[in-house]
């Protein structure tokens, strides 16, 4: 048994061989760079979806306006106080930092993990580009609290898409990568564009002298729809502060900070979170209320701004499954080491086309999201706890790279724990991840402690 | 015309199609221009902004890959 998991480990290594030496000072990127790829980021598919959530989910005005403002300011301190500061003095991806910390055992777990999430929201991007390509069959979006397919045609439009995506992804990720670079602004531009344009039919004046009144009345007015609980400011601000949690507390953009010449390029996420997590969510929610807020993002793009807009829907899934579905074979590859790149990718992008038929996953993304930061999230408070607190309170670090252990039972134990209890805790899912952060924290050091020799 | 001045040139024009693009429903929304008008604007803008900025390469250079997000 540890045999096999030390070959699987190896495997893994030699996947992320090519980020396995600390960045070295020549390698380093200016702040101008840093600005530049976070101004391109965070307008996905998913966006036409989350925006859209929160007006049927009741948010009022103020609270969404308040509640994104200060969860994105929130978002971006993390990203600036918590990842990019060790990112920047360790140089290493969390792969090779987590390796150091909890064991090649576990890292290959946490990879394992990875992929199946990153299965579920590609496959959640395919469904909302179906949206759009059903549009133009008339084949009818599930409605909401779907969870299984409802028809047919959406089940083939949906393995239609998830095939295309994953040859696309096993034979052209680069160049699918560079158009998707191209595309970007473009799909930002889709976003401002539809919502301003539809804002006539709601019954906004050209001098703006109503925009609050119908921002108030006829957008963002407080009322959920049937069925879809109620939501308020915290929500909002939680939302926004944990909607890329992986990223910031589970340190996974250590992959992008090692490259900073200062851990203040943290601050430079707000170039993309303000535009991405709040004009377009804004744009969003204000094109979902034009089409009397029904959840199919094809026809609220195909409303707001003609064939480009379903153009936008379609290539806002597809650049982004793409490189998500890239990932996700990367990830997978660790346990079938003798596979070929294209193989691995066949199967996750099988695995993600099924999951894309099940409607469920792209109308509860919302949940979803707050799932997916939760689950990685423990993983984030471990590194924080060695790298910041062990020092300090005397406890020797690495010690599972020091004494070769396959897997660091604390690590693993907290991780799981901690999931235990945000399993069992009574908070909306939304909040829970901040005291089990905590709790995480908490629980690696007291373990580590007690391992002290005395 | 030299490689450098077309592809100042696609820039250029790739920016303006972009432009058109965020002006064109602007003008719709202060009644300037029809619905049809405006969503065909847009997607010719659209088009162009493809071409365009495929020929100029806008192509960023990104420090590292990062981990898929919502």
């Amino acid at each position: 048994m540890a045999e096999r998991w030390a070959k699987l480990a190896a495997a893994m290594d030699k996947l992320y061989e090519f980020d396995r030496e600390a960045v070295i000072p020549d390698k380093l990127q200016s702040g101008g760079k840093f600005a530049g790829l976070f101004a391109g980021e965070h307008v996905a598919a998913t966006e036409f979806v989350i925006g859209a959530f929160f007006v049927l989910h009741g948010v009022g005005a103020r609270d969404l306006i308040g509640g994104l403002f200060l969860g994105n300011l929130l978002a971006v301190l993390s990203w600036t106080f918590i990842c990019a500061p060790i990112a920047v003095r360790t140089r290493l991806t969390l792969y090779w930092y987590l390796r150091k910390i909890a064991g090649p055992g576990v890292t290959v777990l946490y990879n394992i993990l990875c992929a199946f999430l990153y299965c579920v929201l590609a496959g959640a991007m395919i469904s909302v580009s179906a949206t759009a390509v059903g549009l133009l069959f008339g084949i009818p979006v599930p409605k909401l609290g779907t969870v299984f397919p409802t028809s047919a045609g959406w089940v083939l439009i949906t393995l239609a898409l998830g095939a295309a995506f994953t040859t696309v992804a096993i034979l052209g990720f680069a160049k699918l990568s560079r158009f998707a670079e191209i595309a970007s602004p473009w799909i930002f531009c889709v976003f401002i564009g539809g919502a301003v344009a539809v804002l006539p039919r709601l019954g906004v004046r050209p001098d703006l002298g109503n925009l609050w009144e119908v921002a108030t009345t006829k957008i963002w007015n407080g009322v959920a729809v049937a069925g879809q609980e109620k939501l308020g400011f915290w929500h909002v601000l939680f939302f926004a502060w944990f909607c890329n949690l992986a990223m910031h507390v589970g340190l996974s953009d250590m992959a992008l900070f090692r490259y900073a010449k200062k851990w203040t390029y943290g601050l430079f996420t707000a170039f993309g979170v303000y535009p991405g997590h709040m004009l377009a969510w804004m744009a969003s929610g204000v094109m979902v209320a034009a089409i009397g807020r029904e959840m199919h993002p094809g026809l609220m793009a195909f409303e707001a701004a003609g064939i480009a807009g379903v153009a936008g829907v379609l290539l806002a899934g597809w650049t982004t499954a793409n490189p998500t579905l890239y990932r996700a074979g990367l990830a997978l590859q660790t346990i079938t080491p003798n596979w070929p790149r294209w193989k691995i990718t066949l199967i996750a992008g099988a695995v993600t086309t099924i999951l894309a038929c099940f409607p469920v996953f792209f109308l509860k993304l919302l949940d979803y999201v707050a799932i997916y930061g939760l689950v990685l999230m423990p993983m984030g408070a471990v590194v924080f706890a060695e790298h910041w607190i062990f020092p300090r309170l005397g406890i020797e670090q690495y010690l599972a790279e020091k004494r070769g252990w396959t897997f660091n039972g604390a690590a693993l134990g907290v991780w799981l724990g901690t999931l235990a209890i945000a399993f069992i805790l009574p908070l909306h899912l939304y909040f829970r991840w901040l005291p089990c952060w905590f709790i995480a924290l908490a629980a690696y050091t007291a373990l580590m402690a007690a391992r002290r020799p005395r | 015309m030299t490689h450098g001045t077309l592809k100042n040139l696609m820039g250029g024009l790739a920016l303006l199609s972009l432009a058109v693009c965020l002006a064109a429903p602007v003008l719709h929304f202060l009644g300037r221009i029809s619905e049809g008008s405006f969503k065909t604007t847009f997607l010719v803008a659209s088009i162009a902004w493809f071409v365009f900025a495929a020929g100029r390469g806008f192509v960023r250079k990104a420090p590292a890959g990062r981990e898929p997000m919502p």
